[in-house]
């Protein structure tokens, strides 16, 4: 099947992560959608998951691909853990959809020992040009759909989001800069030239 | 194949004309409360076929009032099929053309496994209040000899149930934890609150206030009916809601009205009527009584307040499904069990459906379950 530009973009975010998580490890992954990260990780590197999803149709497809899920909010579904429970919790492509995107990356550091975050960089330079041509939010292939059907969406750049982890305590460890097609890094001026940023981060 | 049977293959079909079974134990066995009997008798039902190797069965356990005909028809004169006919069947959730689905009536019940109506081999007589406590774990104690020793099985697919079937697929995850692959509780709790209990107690004490119940001792077909039929009025009730009733009968009256005040003037006080008489007819009271008991004292929280020590045991992947609109067994509770179970680094998915019909909601034609139930038992 061929796949669409789209999948594979998101295939190197997982490909990314899932090669940070070491094999058995226990992952929550926040906003899962239909599961495809965790059976991605489960056929690899045999990790028990659990993902996380407030979307009924989204857990069905969990369930048929094999893959453990849970339906409900995720904010307060990591209430239900003991801090360090998971090795890793992945927040890919989740922030920018969450009303309080600070508390959840408090909660996911402090049931996961790790946190895996990627995010589409609202400052690349292509966005940032289409504001000033247009003087509204990009209609693209990350952002679908007009503002009326959009879903909650806080915008989130490169900047913006290691300005948060100094103020916070919250410790890099890795950082991943990838150019527009989401494959190919990038080095110099990343809230610039960058599309998409992949982090790992811990509680410093 | 031809054309027109490729075409018709992947239909929902029935399973057609079924036949009970009994299963007679003779044996002592023990119950939890300590008590024995020299053996029992479980009546079940099979559809489907258990395949060579033996390992594509699955068990359905059922609610207070249901019991062992969950699909097909006994006779051609039937009038409904059995009560989960939506679910099993042919190219169904539960295909009968891969599975081999056994149900059986609870220990305690009264559609032909043993219960206080039975007869005490030493007396002669109806057990009545001399059968000994059941429980929850009696129930699955006495499905696995029935499996393991009727059956010939070593290994289930999958337990299934709702409500009172729910915590029964609960405890046999617990009680054999490597014998079953696969769990699925629908509306179902790790035990019930004080609001549960209470309508319980309301429905016994109709019963046992009822002149006709005469300490348990009755004859058949001449029990407590008012009794039973006024706790199975009320029952009812906790099994709907609110929108669900209002939906269906809203403030509809029933066009013959005999003019008497108190005669049933709305549709809802005719259909409760109904349900309580029809009821009375396939529903000993003792029966009631012994199964409700059984619901209270169901808890795996037991006396540190957590499931996770009944919860360390359990093996099998399980799926719980709550719903919206459940207030006897509500989402919160069914949440809590899968909550639990991935404390405890358990397989337990959760899903919850949106859907208007109360506690009942599991019994109901519902497509986005069986796609649950179909992909959960597929993987």
């Amino acid at each position: 099947m061929v796949k669409s530009r789209t999948q594979r973009k998101r295939q190197t975010d997982l490909e990314i992560i899932s090669e940070w998580i070491e094999p058995s490890s226990r992952v929550l992954d926040l906003g899962c959608g239909h599961g495809v990260f965790l059976e991605h990780l489960k056929n690899r590197r045999d990790i028990q998951g659990v993902g996380v999803d407030i979307d009924v149709s989204k857990i069905a497809s969990c369930v048929k691909r094999g893959v453990t899920a849970y339906q409900g909010d995720a904010i307060t579904f990591m209430d239900v853990f003991e801090k360090g429970h998971f090795d890793w919790v992945v927040c890919s492509r989740t922030l920018q959809e969450i009303s309080k995107p600070g508390e959840m990356l408090e909660k996911a550091l402090e049931v996961g020992r790790n946190v895996a975050v990627g995010f589409t960089n609202y400052a690349f330079w292509k966005n940032r040009i289409y504001w000033l041509q247009n003087g509204k939010r990009p209609k693209n292939q990350v952002f679908t759909k007009d503002w009326g059907e959009s879903r909650a969406d806080v915008p989130i750049s490169i900047n913006v989001f290691e300005t948060h982890c100094a103020q916070n305590n919250i410790k890099i460890n890795q950082k991943i800069y990838l150019g527009s097609d989401w494959k190919t890094p990038v080095h110099r001026f990343p809230n610039l030239l960058s599309g998409y940023a992949i982090y790992s981060i811990c509680k410093k | 194949m031809n054309d027109a049977q490729s075409m018709t293959s992947d239909l929902p079909g029935d399973v057609g004309l079924v036949e009970h079974h009994d299963f007679k134990y003779n044996q002592e066995f023990t119950f939890e409360c300590g008590k024995t009997l020299p053996g029992f008798t479980i009546r079940y039902e099979t559809y489907g076929r258990l395949n060579r190797n033996k390992d594509n069965a699955i068990i359905v356990c059922h609610a207070l009032s249901g019991d062992h005909h969950c699909a097909g028809v006994n006779s051609l004169k039937d009038r409904k099929p059995g009560w989960w006919d939506n679910l099993i069947g042919p190219n169904k959730a539960i295909d009968t053309d891969k599975y081999f689905v056994i149900c059986s009536n609870v220990l305690g019940g009264c559609q032909g496994s043993s219960g206080p109506s039975s007869t005490n081999p030493e007396t002669g007589k109806p057990y009545f209040l001399d059968f000994p406590a059941v429980s929850i774990k009696d129930m699955v104690r006495s499905q696995y000899l029935l499996i393991t020793e009727e059956l010939g099985i070593k290994k289930l697919l999958a337990a299934i149930g709702g409500s009172m079937g729910g915590m029964q697929v609960l405890q046999w995850g617990i009680e054999y934890p490597c014998f079953v692959k696969r769990i699925i509780g629908l509306a179902t709790t790790g035990r019930q609150n004080a609001q549960a209990i209470a309508f319980n107690e309301v429905g016994r004490w109709a019963i046992m206030q009822d002149p006709d119940w005469n300490n348990g001792q009755y004859e058949r077909g001449k029990g407590p009916n008012v009794g039973l039929a006024i706790a199975r009025m009320m029952a009812h009730i906790t099994y709907l809601s609110d929108k669900g009733m209002e939906d269906k009968f809203g403030r509809q009256k029933k066009k013959q009205q005999d003019g008497n005040i108190f005669d049933a003037e709305f549709e809802v006080e005719s259909y409760l009527r109904y349900q309580g008489q029809s009821f009375i007819s396939r529903f000993d009271a003792n029966s009631y009584l012994y199964i409700t008991k059984a619901l209270d004292h169901f808890d795996l929280y037991g006396n540190d307040a957590t499931m996770e020590s009944a919860f360390n045991t359990i093996e099998s992947r399980v799926l719980m499904v709550g719903f919206t609109s459940d207030w006897l067994y509500p989402p919160e509770q069914n949440r809590d069990i899968v909550h639990t179970l991935l404390r405890c680094g358990k397989d337990a998915t959760y899903a919850q459906l949106n859907m208007d019909l109360g506690h009942d909601s599991f019994l109901v034609h519902a497509p986005a379950l069986y796609e649950l139930v179909e992909n959960f038992l597929a993987n």
